[in-house]
């Protein structure tokens, strides 16, 4: 099929030029104050604010600039193209499916295809080791997080609930919360309030009402399709664009391939490969926001005489205590039509099993979600995860229109066994891909089993049987884990590399733990946390 | 409960005018004509036979389909998001599972897979899925149940693609940019598929 390929691949993209070549760079052969690698939910920020405070900052992007109207579709096969599909060798007792499970490839990031949940992260998810004995504390608080939190939900307009009743934050969103909610959301909710626990309507980083020339969402379901009415924040269509009007320089289908490091040790810019050939910026300071398995590569790949064992990896932790998400999918069939391709995937949660109760016989817990879902998603991954195809499959699909979903976002503690390394296969630039290996420990079966169980009693009180499970995972963090101590940490604070002053490391992989939120929402906070810090040592 | 679909009288083909027009031109490929360059006819009927057990599926025009999105799948240079160390990139994977499921089927009834009854060639894939079938030339258990879920991936991607089968689930399909107005529990908006009368 000659699918036709929409995508225009200009590459360089500042003060409304934007050109398919190289040859007339903004700041091509200058020295810049910073430059990012990737654009994704981390590195928008980060240009966004960088540019804002006068800086001059180039941010490269391995993938496309994509234009919503044109290269986005209402369709699942279609948008396998968002992702970052590039294979990366998976191993472990539970291997991780990468491609649109995972990553995004283009500006944007994984903020175009996810699913917009906005959470905060609780005060305890950076105290882990104070209060549970179990893997480590963060170097900062939520208390430090907590103005930044304020400051991005304000800037993109999350709408949330009045009240929202779990973590340090109560409310009230800057939008109102999104009304109404989907069937699903409601039969999710009714459940809950069946058996006693706490739901509300989910916190969105979608409008609930027009702002910035965008309108409200229409309620189509493909958020993790990419969002064709931009109702659905990314840094695509906020941070990027704006930053580009604050002077920012953008390079795009362009990868990184290497950090590049003067005699001194310390960094002086990258090298990126665009259509085949190699090229270099010069930066002052750069940032890496590849997210938590390209960052960890990027870093082992710049592997140079200075460091031989990679950048920023004196503690030997790059790539270390990547943690996902356990995000099992629950099902179960209704007398009634459900209709879970209805309105925004998750309209409704619930994060009354989110803190440590050691009657339960685990630390830690998970929030849960009433999850939309459509064909291809949910008959792809009945298939392949959980067993279910041929005429077992077909007879659940048929009657599709019949099963409700709760999804599980189970917090998984960081072990350093599961991780990110070099394996000895190479990509088409010569670059050895990225070997992840994964496996649940056991407090993190214990959570998913506890999870399962009250998703199933959830939809049983809600009138459901026949309940089947999926297996799934959901979400990266870790891999270059922020700490005080640079022997048992990559990064400090402001995630700036311990080893070396100008490199900053920006994106989900400084995260310490995971918690049982989404995390985008701490990522771009840390992120413009960095940037301010950035932007004070530069005054200096 | 039966194969049959709820909603027989629904055909979402006939919204495509509702649609954005990218949508549109994307989903009308689906249903053909298709030009074959990399898969043999010998490799399009071991995928649709293979298809026809895994998505439980008969026509052969969505059979074609899938067929055909394995052969675009495996032409396409972008990577395959995940592979296990030691398992061939999946075109390889793929390719030379067919032949060997074909060898297995000869050494097992004296016949080509093709050749089986359909009930046999289910046998084999619930074999090939927990690794079942003999373990030689390289074809260990984790290498027929990786060749399984790369098979089965694709494959019901491509089935669950098709506008047919959307129709039959009842599945509203591309909604933009119309969007929908009645999401909650039991309202549907006008255009939207509705059980028949008597199921
Ligand atoms: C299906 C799905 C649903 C999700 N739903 C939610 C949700 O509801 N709520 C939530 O909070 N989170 C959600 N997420 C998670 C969210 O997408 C990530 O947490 C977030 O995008 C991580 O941000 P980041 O900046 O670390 O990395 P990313 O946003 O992934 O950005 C990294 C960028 O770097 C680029 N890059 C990588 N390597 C290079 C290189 N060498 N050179 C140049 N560029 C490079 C990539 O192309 C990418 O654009 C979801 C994710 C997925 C996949
Ligand atoms: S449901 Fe809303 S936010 Fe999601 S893709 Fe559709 S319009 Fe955008």
């Amino acid at each position: 099929m000659a699918e036709k390929v929409s995508v225009q691949h200009n590459c360089d993209h500042y003060d409304r030029e934007r050109h398919p070549h190289l040859r007339k760079r903004k700041y091509g052969g200058q020295e810049v104050d910073a430059v990012i690698v990737g654009l994704g939910a981390a590195g928008g920020v980060l240009l966004y604010e960088l540019a804002k405070a006068g800086l001059s900052v180039v941010g490269i992007e391995a993938g496309p600039f994509w234009d919503p109207q044109t290269d986005f579709a209402s369709d699942e096969l279609h948008a396998q193209s968002l992702a970052w599909n590039d294979t990366r060798l998976s191993t472990g007792q539970n291997a991780l499916q990468f491609g649109a499970n995972n990553s995004g490839r283009g500006v944007g990031g994984g903020t175009v295809h996810f699913t917009g949940v906005f959470y905060r992260f609780h005060e305890s998810d950076f105290r882990v080791r104070t209060l549970d004995g179990a893997a480590e504390d963060w170097p900062i608080t939520y208390a430090d997080l907590a103005p930044y939190y304020a400051k991005i939900e304000e800037e993109i307009k999350v709408s949330g609930p009045r009240e929202f009743p779990w973590g340090a934050f109560h409310g009230p969103y800057p939008y109102p919360e999104r009304s109404p909610i989907s069937g699903n959301a409601e039969i999710f909710r009714r459940g809950c309030a069946a058996l006693g626990i706490r739901s509300t309507v989910a916190p969105l980083a979608i409008l609930s009402a027009p702002f910035d020339g965008r309108p409200p969402c229409i309620n189509r379901g493909f958020c993790n399709q990419g969002c064709l009415p931009n109702a659905k924040f990314s840094t695509l269509i906020h941070h990027v664009p704006k930053a580009i009007g604050l002077g920012a320089e953008v390079l795009t289908d362009c990868m990184v391939t290497r950090i590049l490091v003067d005699k001194g040790g310390r960094v002086t810019g990258v090298e990126f490969n665009h259509d085949g050939q190699f090229y270099a910026q010069k930066a002052k300071v750069v940032i890496v926001s590849a997210f938590a398995v390209e960052t960890p590569r990027l870093l082992l790949n710049s592997a140079c005489s200075q460091f031989p064992e990679g950048l920023a990896n004196s503690s030997g932790l790059v790539g270390k205590y990547l943690m996902p998400h356990s995000g099992h999918d629950v099902y179960a069939r209704f007398d009634q039509e459900i209709r879970l391709y209805k309105g925004t995937p998750v309209l409704a949660v619930s994060q009354d099993f989110y803190e440590t109760d050691l009657s339960r016989g685990f630390i830690r817990g998970y929030s849960l979600h009433a999850h939309g879902a459509r064909p291809v998603g949910m008959a792809v991954k009945a298939a392949t995860n959980a067993g279910i195809w041929g005429k077992k499959l077909r007879e659940i699909m048929l009657h599709w229109n019949f099963y409700a979903r709760i999804t599980l976002v189970g917090e998984v503690l960081p072990e350093a066994t599961n991780c990110v390394t070099l394996s000895e296969e190479k990509d088409e630039y010569g670059l050895p891909r990225a070997q992840v290996h994964f496996a649940y420990g056991e407090n993190d079966q214990k959570l998913i089993a506890h999870g399962i169980q009250k998703c199933q009693e959830i939809l049983a009180a809600a009138g459901g049987r026949d309940a089947f499970v999926v297996p799934d995972s959901a979400h990266l963090m870790g891999g270059c884990r922020m700490g005080k101590d640079p022997s048992t940490s990559v990064v400090n604070e402001f995630c700036r590399s311990h080893d070396i002053p100008n490199l900053y490391i920006c994106d989900a992989s400084v995260f310490v733990t995971s918690g049982a939120a989404n995390p985008t929402e701490t990522v771009m906070a840390l992120a413009a946390r960095t940037a301010d810090q950035i932007i004070a040592q530069g005054k200096r | 409960m039966g194969l049959e679909s709820l909603y027989p009288d629904y055909d979402v083909l006939a919204l495509q005018d509702e649609w954005d027009a990218n949508t549109r031109q994307i989903v009308k490929q689906r249903l053909g004509p298709f030009e074959f360059k990399l898969l043999s006819h010998w490799q399009q009927g071991m995928i649709k036979a293979l298809a026809r057990q895994l998505a439980c599926e008969g026509r052969d025009e969505v059979l074609t389909w899938i067929a055909f999105h394995v052969e675009t799948e495996l032409g396409k240079p972008q990577g395959e998001a995940q592979r296990k160390p030691g398992i061939p990139p999946r075109k390889e994977l793929i390719l030379a599972g067919l032949d060997a499921l074909d060898n297995w089927a000869k050494a097992k009834f004296f016949k080509g897979f093709l050749s089986l009854k359909e009930a046999q060639q289910l046998e084999f894939l619930q074999l090939l899925e927990v690794g079942g079938l003999p373990q030689e030339e390289g074809w260990d258990v984790e290498r027929q149940k990786e060749l399984f879920k790369k098979l089965a991936g694709l494959v019901i991607t491509a089935h669950y693609s098709h506008p047919w089968v959307w129709s039959e689930i009842g599945y509203g399909g591309p909604a933009y940019p119309r969007g929908y107005v009645r999401v909650e529990l039991g309202l549907v908006d006008p255009w939207e598929p509705k059980q028949a009368e008597w199921s």
